[in-house]
């Protein structure tokens, strides 16, 4: 059997914020399909590493290959990247000026060219996917921030991606509401959709992922399945970090 | 063993105690709470009244309503009360400044068209809003110069007049369709001549012919109209006030914008001019940049050349005002966070998409309240302009005090301006408050 194809690699990646080296030497491949759960304390690097596949940040060293094309700091690739890329944030992003079903369909409008009842059409399907279309006249700021983090994640969607970039995505929520999002990706996931998630949420990591990462300091210190990362980790670094969220 | 977990039944809300709400309870609580509270309520009543009664007695009723000189007003009642003749005889002087009486009803005209131009956008179902408010500020102008000018006009001059009529005909076609049937009026048409499922290019020919119908039984029209000449030096009054403020205020918003974009640019150059720009008119005073434009920009002119006074007076204005604009606009911009960019790049959204759809709608929103500050202060700004001799409303009421008959008679017509210049203002004002409340869905939890 063949193995799928490589949907990202990421080979000799090294990035500095000014004088201070965020990322170091970090190889990375992710293969269609796969699931990433990328965890470590704050500062290790894991959002500035995935912010880098979509040039959301700039690298300096190394390459990045997404879907066989070469992530450059400009040009025609960015863009033929971004839109083969959706990303859900930690603070949802979403543009308070427009109404959830506005926010779904402003990219598909204006750049994929989509006739307005189309893009509206499809808007729909993926709001009712994520379990929210009953909202969709109103705005962000008047939903809570479960169902915001859902139209962020409806609204990625609408550019078609191949694949889903999680910076955080129930790091900003209420307990009670981080289940409903983690619902959402994991149904994402079971379709099939390639996907990195930074979370701490080692329950999801254990149910979904296909390897977990632990970063530390710029460095990926371990990469495994989530089983054995939690059953023994190699590094002791890990071991400490695992017995404080765990 | 394990607890039986009861019902939780959360507790029904209660009225708030008596005695704090209620208009009663507002009085009782500001204005007589304890015993001090009560003597400033009624030392400000005192106040209050007495300067009411003194402007009512000053201006109502130890007025003077009919008298041919000043002297007679002042033989009447001396100083105690207003001398409104004088004011009445410079009426028309105050509003038109110096315009030939006879073409007075061209100024009316001009601005009954823009109000007429305007209604649309306060009409509910109307959904072309964007576009008439745009083809408001783009064609307006074309039609109003010539209803206030007049004189001699060329080829192109005429198109251009056209297309402002044209665009006025557009705007209520617009708004009657999409009253009646929610389509703008070309759809309509299309749909009208029974072509509504046939292809895109036809129905772009069809909508093509019919604007250039219109836009050619317009230039028809416009060749057939002709007005005498108005030199601007004749202008004056508050329709001077109104031409000035008017141009400076549609100028300077999209330059402002277009500034302040260019600031926070990237490129090096286009950063650093818009920089300098600003920064340069915003270090000067008005009045300096009214002179400069009036008396040094002749000097660098070629030989031969004479630009308009009023021209350069509205230039001045207009790039002061834009300066000003720009800094308003900026901090708008500031305000979004970064989130807000990340999440349309991400989207794949380039950076005009990205300033247009997402970035200015939420600054321009967030800065209104300023916004429309910078349109009143450029409003009563231009009264400047008469320091290089333009008849502005302020100019025209000091006229009054230096005519013969009327020799000192400086407070009635002051008076009046203020009034005028006051209602203007307010009425600005008032709107922004409307805009803000109908723009906050989205901004609040409701």
């Amino acid at each position: 059997m063949t193995q799928p194809s490589r949907m990202i690699e990421i080979v000799n990646l090294n990035k500095w914020f000014d004088q201070f080296h965020v990322l170091k030497d970090i190889n990375l491949t992710v293969r269609d399909g796969e699931k990433f759960v990328i965890c470590g304390p704050s500062g290790s690097g894991k959002s500035t590493l995935i912010r880098c596949i979509n040039q959301l940040e700039h690298h300096q060293e190394g390459s990045i290959i997404v879907d066989g094309l070469e992530v450059e700091k400009k040009g025609k690739n960015q863009r033929l990247i971004r839109s083969r890329i959706g990303m859900v944030f930690q603070s949802f992003n979403l543009f308070p000026h427009l109404t959830v079903l506005e926010n779904c369909t402003l990219t598909p409008i204006l750049g994929l060219h989509m006739p307005r009842a189309e893009a509206e059409e499809t808007a729909m399907l993926h709001l009712a996917r994520v379990g929210i279309a009953e909202q969709a006249k109103k705005y962000p700021l008047q939903l809570s921030g479960g169902q915001q983090q859902r139209v962020a994640i409806a609204r990625a969607l609408t550019v078609k991606p191949k694949i889903m970039l999680f910076d955080e995505p129930t790091s900003a929520l209420d307990p009670e509401m981080i289940k409903e999002v983690l619902n959402v990706i994991v149904e994402l996931a079971a379709d099939g959709m390639t996907m990195i998630c930074v979370t701490h949420e080692m329950g999801f990591a254990r149910e979904v992922a296909d390897k977990v990462i632990f970063m530390d300091q710029g460095e990926i210190v371990e990469a495994d399945a989530p089983e054995a990362f939690f059953a023994n980790p190699t590094y002791d670094r890990s071991a400490a970090f695992l017995s404080h969220i765990l | 063993m394990a607890q039986q977990t009861q019902v939780f039944v959360p507790q029904p809300d209660r009225p708030p105690p008596p005695d704090t709400s209620g208009p009663l309870a507002w009085i009782r609580r500001n204005l007589f709470r304890d015993i001090p509270n009560t003597l400033m309520t009624f030392v400000g009543a005192y106040i209050i009244f007495t300067v009411v009664t003194a402007i009512v007695n000053w201006a109502l009723i130890d007025a003077v309503w009919q008298a041919e000189t000043r002297r007679e007003c002042l033989d009447a009642v001396g100083r105690a009360g207003a001398c409104w003749p004088g004011v009445a005889a410079w009426f028309e002087n105050l509003i038109y400044g110096l315009y030939p009486k006879d073409q007075v009803w061209r100024i009316n005209l001009g601005f009954l068209a823009l109000v007429v131009w305007m209604v649309p956008l306060w009409l509910p179902k109307v959904a072309s809003k964007i576009a008439i408010g745009l083809s408001a500020v783009m064609l307006y102008p074309f039609l109003a110069s010539y209803f206030f000018l007049g004189g001699e006009k060329g080829i192109i001059w005429t198109a251009l007049i056209a297309a402002g009529l044209a665009g006025l005909i557009w705007v209520w076609a617009t708004a009657l369709t999409e009253m009646r049937t929610g389509k703008p009026v070309g759809t309509w048409l299309v749909a009208r001549l029974g072509q509504a499922d046939t292809d895109e290019i036809l129905q772009r020919r069809i909508k093509q012919g019919a604007a250039l119908a219109l836009f050619a039984m317009a230039f028809l029209m416009v060749t057939q109209i002709s007005f005498e000449e108005v030199r601007t030096r004749f202008w004056g009054g508050l329709f001077l006030t109104l031409v000035i403020s008017g141009i400076g205020i549609t100028f300077s918003l999209p330059a402002g914008i277009l500034l302040a974009l260019g600031r926070r640019s990237k490129m090096p150059v286009i950063s650093t001019l818009c920089t300098l720009f600003i920064e340069l008119f915003r270090s000067v005073p008005l009045i300096t940049i009214l002179f400069m434009f009036n008396t040094m920009l002749p000097l660098f002119m070629p030989a031969g050349t004479e630009v308009n006074q009023l021209v350069r007076a509205i230039v001045a204005v207009c790039l002061f005002a834009a300066a000003y604009m720009a800094e308003v606009i900026r901090g708008g911009l500031q305000a979004i966070p970064s989130g807000q960019y990340e999440a349309a790049k991400s989207l794949g959204m380039n950076y005009w998409q990205t300033t247009s759809q997402v970035v200015l709608p939420q600054a321009l929103k967030i800065m209104i309240p300023t916004i429309v500050g910078n349109f009143i202060g450029l409003f009563k700004d231009t009264t400047l302009v008469s320091i290089i001799g333009l008849f502005d409303l302020m100019n025209m009421a000091r006229a009054v005090g230096e005519d013969t008959d009327w020799l000192g008679l400086f407070i009635e017509p002051f008076f009046v301006v203020t009034l005028i210049y006051f209602v203007f203002c307010f009425a600005m004002s008032s709107y922004s408050i409307n805009l803000e409340k109908k723009l906050a869905a989205g901004r609040d939890r409701t």
